[in-house]
């Protein structure tokens, strides 16, 4: 399951900046990076970082299931229907530069994932959205991307309401193809429409709750930084512009 | 009698795309220390008179206003009939979201959870503090609502059918305590169906038709139409009318 | 306490009002995908909300939903491979705006083919990112498609351009059609409310 999951390891307890640095960093890197090794590399350092999380299991499972199909037809487009010259692997023969570049373009895929999912699994929305008030990020920001996921379930569920309703009134969901297209009309406008009532009601309420208001807020319970996560997070930064420092000038890793 | 905080001559206010006006040639003064009930049928200007009392039409929802709106309120609060479209959606605590008013001016940290727990306190609410508001039930998310309007300490607070998701007692608290808001200093005007409960903690009422103001004073001269006011009148009760069933109870005793 | 009226925005920077339209679309964009899928059809129409709200608040808004609704559909399915499309979206966005302009969404007669217009550029975007960045492998059923044709010979370049394009057509021009149907059905009061929407 993609989600935070609470716990004391040494990534949960930093300031939320840190493991989406690291993250970043590492996403950063993979493209710069071209040779099979090297992203492999890359593989294990984001499994480092979901060791440290305590979370390998977590994030890992889902990194493989969504890379998995991404996989096979990177081998297929790749490996088995890529450039000459080919090699004998077994009863099938595989183009070699085709292979490189599949594991090379799979291993990114993986690292990414991995890389994210961790974060996912050790950042809790509640500090991040602390650590960024107390670093005066602007309540615009915050609003976009934390209250647009908070919106998402009860918009889910009025869909589902949605669905029951016109399901009562005769609407059949299986049918002609043009027959589906034809019913999304019925299932997509009410549930529009009735977010669309709703926009003036938000507005006035953040509006009166001083939403609108310039300066810094006030965060409750902002989260701790050191020196050291400080370092780490430029450090990170630092070794994936080394990584396109050394692809551009021409000694690709 | 107080210095009005908020005053309208001849306001006429027009939403956009609008035939007619919502509010017509309305003429009226409000003051710190009233609780203001507005009572009329849906469509009769109601809600629209919170908003340009308060500033917020046309300023948020376009339109245009015409006459002259006069105010000295700094700090207006507003609270809808649904919590939920009212929720910043950006705390995932119950503290956090009334902390959200304070916390926005910028004061220290401690001021800003004290007025948060001040709040949630008058609002019964404190026991939900560290739970997360998409877990609540519309009644508790309702006096959270009303509870982050109080954290601002509003001078004048507009309710548009503020007990429409509470349960009887939870309308009985809402309602017992804006008499309590206006003694310490604010106006506050409730627009709400629930005349009832509406008319026992209202220090005033104005009657609104097709946008105008049709009746202002007492909340038992200008209501005449609760149900329990029916009856008391076809009984034959004398005027006042007891607008509410322990006033009605009140005066059978006697 | 101190607090007065808030103060208009500078010009510049986004209203609340546009914040609160930004965040229904991307809620729409991230929900469409559950309604698509009881339906079984082949489409994501994951762009209904940025189309929408580039009719409703203007190119910025669109695409600021746009790009907040690839950082969250990464966010929410752990995909985050979708996220190099990010110029996909601006070009949506900006095509969406164009096309209200132009009053295309006024009838669906006009709507239609617009959406289908956007479906080749869209398409036609997303297919050097794919090619550039995967190697032609994102994911599903576009993948699948590309695969098909390479094994029929095609050069990848090709295949992964006629993939691309060929889904993005049809789930264009049904979301063209959606956001004018959204749009005929906006009750009066509630269109006065957006200025986008010059009638």
């Amino acid at each position: 399951m993609i989600g935070y999951r609470a716990g004391t390891s040494p990534l949960h307890r930093a300031h939320p900046y840190t493991p989406l640095a690291l993250a970043s960093a590492l996403l950063l890197a993979v493209f710069a990076l071209g040779s099979p090794g090297a992203v492999g590399c890359a593989v294990l350092a984001a499994a480092l970082l979901a060791l440290t999380g305590n979370v390998l299991g977590y994030s890992a499972r889902p990194a493989l299931t969504l890379g998995l199909a991404t996989w096979v037809l990177l081998l297929v487009l790749h490996g088995l229907l890529g450039p000459e010259p080919f090699a004998a692997l077994g009863p099938v023969s595989v183009s070699e530069p085709g292979l490189r570049r599949a594991l090379v373009l799979g291993g990114r895929l993986t690292a990414i994932l991995l890389a994210f999912l961790t974060v996912l699994a050790v950042v809790s929305p509640a500090r991040l959205v602390e650590a960024m008030t107390a670093r005066g990020v602007p309540f615009a920001r915050m609003y976009l991307l934390v209250s647009s996921l908070t919106l998402v379930p009860r918009m889910r569920a009025r869909a589902a309401l949605i669905l029951e309703a016109q399901q009562c009134r005769g609407l059949r969901l299986g049918g002609s193809p043009l027959a589906r297209v034809l019913a999304l009309g019925p299932l997509v406008l009410p549930l529009v429409l009735g977010a669309l009532a709703e926009v003036d009601e938000q507005v006035l309420a953040l509006d009166a709750r001083g939403a609108g208001l310039p300066g810094p807020r006030t965060a409750l319970e902002p989260p701790a930084d050191s020196a050291l996560q400080r370092g780490l997070r430029w450090l990170g930064l630092a070794l994936a512009a080394a990584a396109f420092a050394f692809r551009f000038a021409g000694h690709p890793l | 009698m107080t210095a009005p905080l908020v005053r309208l001559e001849g306001a006429t206010f027009c939403f956009s795309g609008a035939d007619e006006p919502a509010l017509d040639s309305v003429t009226v003064a409000f003051a710190r220390g009233e609780v203001v009930l507005l009572a009329g049928a849906p469509g009769a200007g109601t809600t629209t008179l919170l908003l340009v009392a308060g500033g917020f039409a046309p300023r948020l929802v376009g339109g245009t206003l015409g006459g002259a709106v006069c105010s000295d309120a700094r700090r207006p609060a507003i609270v809808f009939a649904t919590p939920w479209t009212q929720l910043t959606g950006l705390c995932h605590t119950v503290l956090a979201e009334v902390a959200f008013a304070p916390a926005g001016a910028g004061l220290p940290r401690e001021e800003v959870r004290d007025a948060a727990e001040r709040s949630l306190e008058r609002m019964g609410a404190l026991h939900l503090a560290a739970r997360d508001p998409a877990t609540l039930s519309g009644g508790e998310l309702q006096r959270v609502i009303v509870a982050a309007a109080l954290a601002m300490d509003p001078d004048i607070l507009l309710l548009d059918d503020p007990a429409a998701e509470l349960d009887p007692a939870g309308a009985d608290d809402l309602y017992a305590l804006l008499p309590r808001l206006a003694a310490a200093g604010a106006a506050v005007l409730v627009a709400t169906p629930d005349r009832e409960r509406a008319a026992r903690a209202a220090s005033r009422a104005l009657a609104l038709e097709a946008g105008r103001v049709v009746a202002d004073g007492p909340p038992a001269a200008v209501l005449s139409d609760t149900p329990v006011a029916r009856i008391a009148r076809a009984a034959g009760c004398p005027a006042p009318l007891p607008l509410d069933v322990d006033a009605l109870v009140a005066r059978v005793a006697r | 306490m101190t607090g007065g009226p808030p103060a208009p925005p500078p010009a510049r920077s986004l209203s609340l009002r546009d914040l609160v339209v930004i965040r229904l679309g991307v809620a729409v964009n991230l929900v469409i995908g559950q309604i698509v899928a009881a339906l079984l059809l082949p489409v994501f129409l994951d762009a209904v909300g940025t189309i929408l709200v580039a009719a409703l608040a203007g190119p910025r808004a669109a695409i600021i939903v746009g790009l907040t609704s690839q950082v969250l559909a990464s966010v929410l399915s752990g995909n985050f491979a979708w996220l190099p499309f990010a110029l996909v979206q601006v070009v949506i966005a900006l095509y969406a705006w164009g096309a209200a302009r132009l009053g295309a969404f006024r009838r669906l007669a006009t709507a239609l083919p617009a959406g289908l217009l956007l479906g080749a550029l869209a398409g036609g975007t997303a297919a050097p990112i794919a090619y550039f960045v995967f190697g032609g492998a994102t994911a599903g059923g576009v993948t699948a498609v590309t695969a098909a044709l390479r094994v029929l010979g095609l050069p990848l370049p090709v295949a992964v351009a006629t993939a691309s394009i060929s889904t993005d057509l049809l789930d264009k021009t049904i979301a063209f059609g959606l956001v004018c149907l959204i749009l005929g059905s906006l009750p009066r009061h509630l269109a006065a409310r957006f200025p986008g929407l010059a009638r």
